[in-house]
């Protein structure tokens, strides 16, 4: 659930955009990241430990867990927690090992 | 890139030696992984404690805005978005800006990295649900988002206690304030008082011993005594403390010592906030983890010994600036608490005796 009025803060919610999780439009606002916009929405689950394949999500909130990692705009590995949302970002969970050094990068 | 002093990480520290170098006409640039300034202070809208006598009392995201507006004037470059990812050959610091990695330059390096937050491990903790005190503030006011309906805290500092009502305020029940000890690890008896009349529950000799749940938190199981209590919860906010974050210093080559009160293995500095290796210097909660006051004034410190090492701060004047500068820090933190005003003096005196080197990246 997205805070439209802050206690301390007032209104600081502008400048709606739409993201995609799983093909599914989300509203989320150009100031949040994309983890916290994902959790405004009820999505806390944000991918599987590639090892155990247990259900992994935002940890720190930091960047330094790298618990939030998914897949955005094609791209792996992307840290949500530290990533602003943008208008028609596709974001989907990163399942296996990221494809670092694949051919989609040119390496 | 070139460049007098390049500054990592602008938080409240590096915002603070900015200034310092900048108001004296040294060139800055200051580097940020995250997307904005101010580091940790900005989600802080709980009054800051232990400030500088200088500064009036106010709350954190304030004190971040005052920090950044008295930059404006001098010469200071901000690049946010810009991890540090290593070292060049010929000393220069390598930046990224996302794509491209890119050297920087600089007569002299001031790491203020901050500190990160600890976890505790019980069963299932990495379960989504399950995050950083820090993490459910960082949500509600920087994110401006709930982050759970109903929330089990997990320890009981007065910075968890500032978080369980800013949290309460936006709507969320707090089912519990677990804590592991006989009482309550706050200090601060306004806050305390502030959780009883909101009729928080407080649980203590407890500890979470698992939580439950398809995929993320449903349950949270207690225990008591002998006895296991279930919590009906799709949020847990872990408040296992702060370390200070390193990595920089293990590949800049700065020897480490242990003090406890200051978060572990922290990075070894003199009483100019020098490092072991000449051109870095740090501050902050980097420099061993403690409060607002210190953060800054460490932060002061670093920047005044860089124009001091640069030539646009005469020596006598250096030395006088630092040692009341070190008189505030000692009067913050011994009335905190005693022991850690000791250990960063020991720390200090521990300088000329590396403790650790070239064990983890180098």
């Amino acid at each position: 659930m997205h805070i439209k009025n802050h206690p301390i803060l007032g209104e600081r919610l502008h400048d709606p955009v739409t993201i995609y999780f799983n093909g599914k439009p989300l509203q989320a606002y150009k100031q949040q990241t994309i983890a916290a916009a994902l959790i405004a929405n009820g999505v806390k689950k944000f991918g599987e430990s590639r090892k155990l394949m247990q259900a992994r999500g935002l940890f720190c909130s930091r960047g330094r867990c790298c618990s939030c990692y998914m897949t955005v705009n094609g791209e792996d590995h992307v840290k949500t927690c530290m990533k602003m949302v943008e208008d028609e970002m596709v974001v989907i969970p990163n399942i296996g090992d990221p494809d670092v050094r694949g051919d989609s990068h040119g390496n | 890139m070139e460049t007098d002093v390049l500054i990592i990480g602008a938080g409240p520290a590096g915002l603070a030696a900015a200034f310092e170098a900048g108001s004296r006409g040294l060139d800055v640039v200051m580097i940020d992984e995250s997307s904005r300034l101010g580091g940790q202070l900005s989600q802080q809208t709980q009054m800051v404690s232990m400030l500088p006598s200088q500064y009036p009392p106010m709350k954190g995201f304030e004190l971040a805005k005052l920090l950044i507006n008295q930059l404006h004037d001098f010469p200071v470059k901000i690049l946010l978005n810009h991890p540090f990812i290593g070292l060049y050959q010929d000393g220069s610091i390598g930046v990224s800006d996302g794509k491209n990695v890119f050297p920087i330059s600089a007569k002299k390096v001031i790491v203020t990295t901050g500190a990160a937050e600890r976890a505790i491990p019980f069963l299932k903790w990495t379960m989504p649900g399950v995050m950083t005190i820090g993490a459910a503030q960082t949500l509600v006011n920087r994110d401006f988002v709930v982050p759970g309906k109903k929330a089990v805290i997990f320890g009981s500092s007065d910075f968890a206690l500032d978080v369980a009502i800013q949290l309460k305020q936006v709507g969320v029940e707090i089912e519990g304030i677990i804590e592991e000890s006989t009482k309550l690890t706050a200090q601060n008896m306004d806050k305390i008082n502030l959780i009883k009349q909101a009729s928080i529950p407080i649980y203590l000799n407890s500890f979470i011993k698992e939580v439950g749940g398809n995929g993320q938190v449903e349950e949270v199981y207690v225990q008591q005594d002998q006895e296991v209590k279930t919590f009906h919860a799709d949020l847990v906010c872990v408040d296992g403390g702060r370390k200070p974050i390193t990595e920089v210093f293990y590949q800049l080559d700065c020897s480490f010592s242990y003090q406890e009160k200051l978060g572990g293995w922290i990075p070894q500095y003199n009483e100019r906030l020098q490092s072991s290796q000449e051109g870095v210097y740090l501050g902050g909660n980097a420099a061993g983890i403690s409060f607002h006051g210190s953060i800054l004034l460490t932060g002061i410190i670093a920047g005044i010994s860089v124009c001091e090492d640069l030539g646009v701060l005469e020596a006598d004047e250096a030395n006088s600036l630092r040692d009341s500068l070190f008189k505030e820090i000692k009067i913050i933190e011994s009335k905190q608490d005693d022991h850690l005003w000791l250990e960063r003096m020991t720390h200090i005196e521990n300088f000329l005796h590396p403790k650790l080197k070239n064990q983890f990246i180098s």
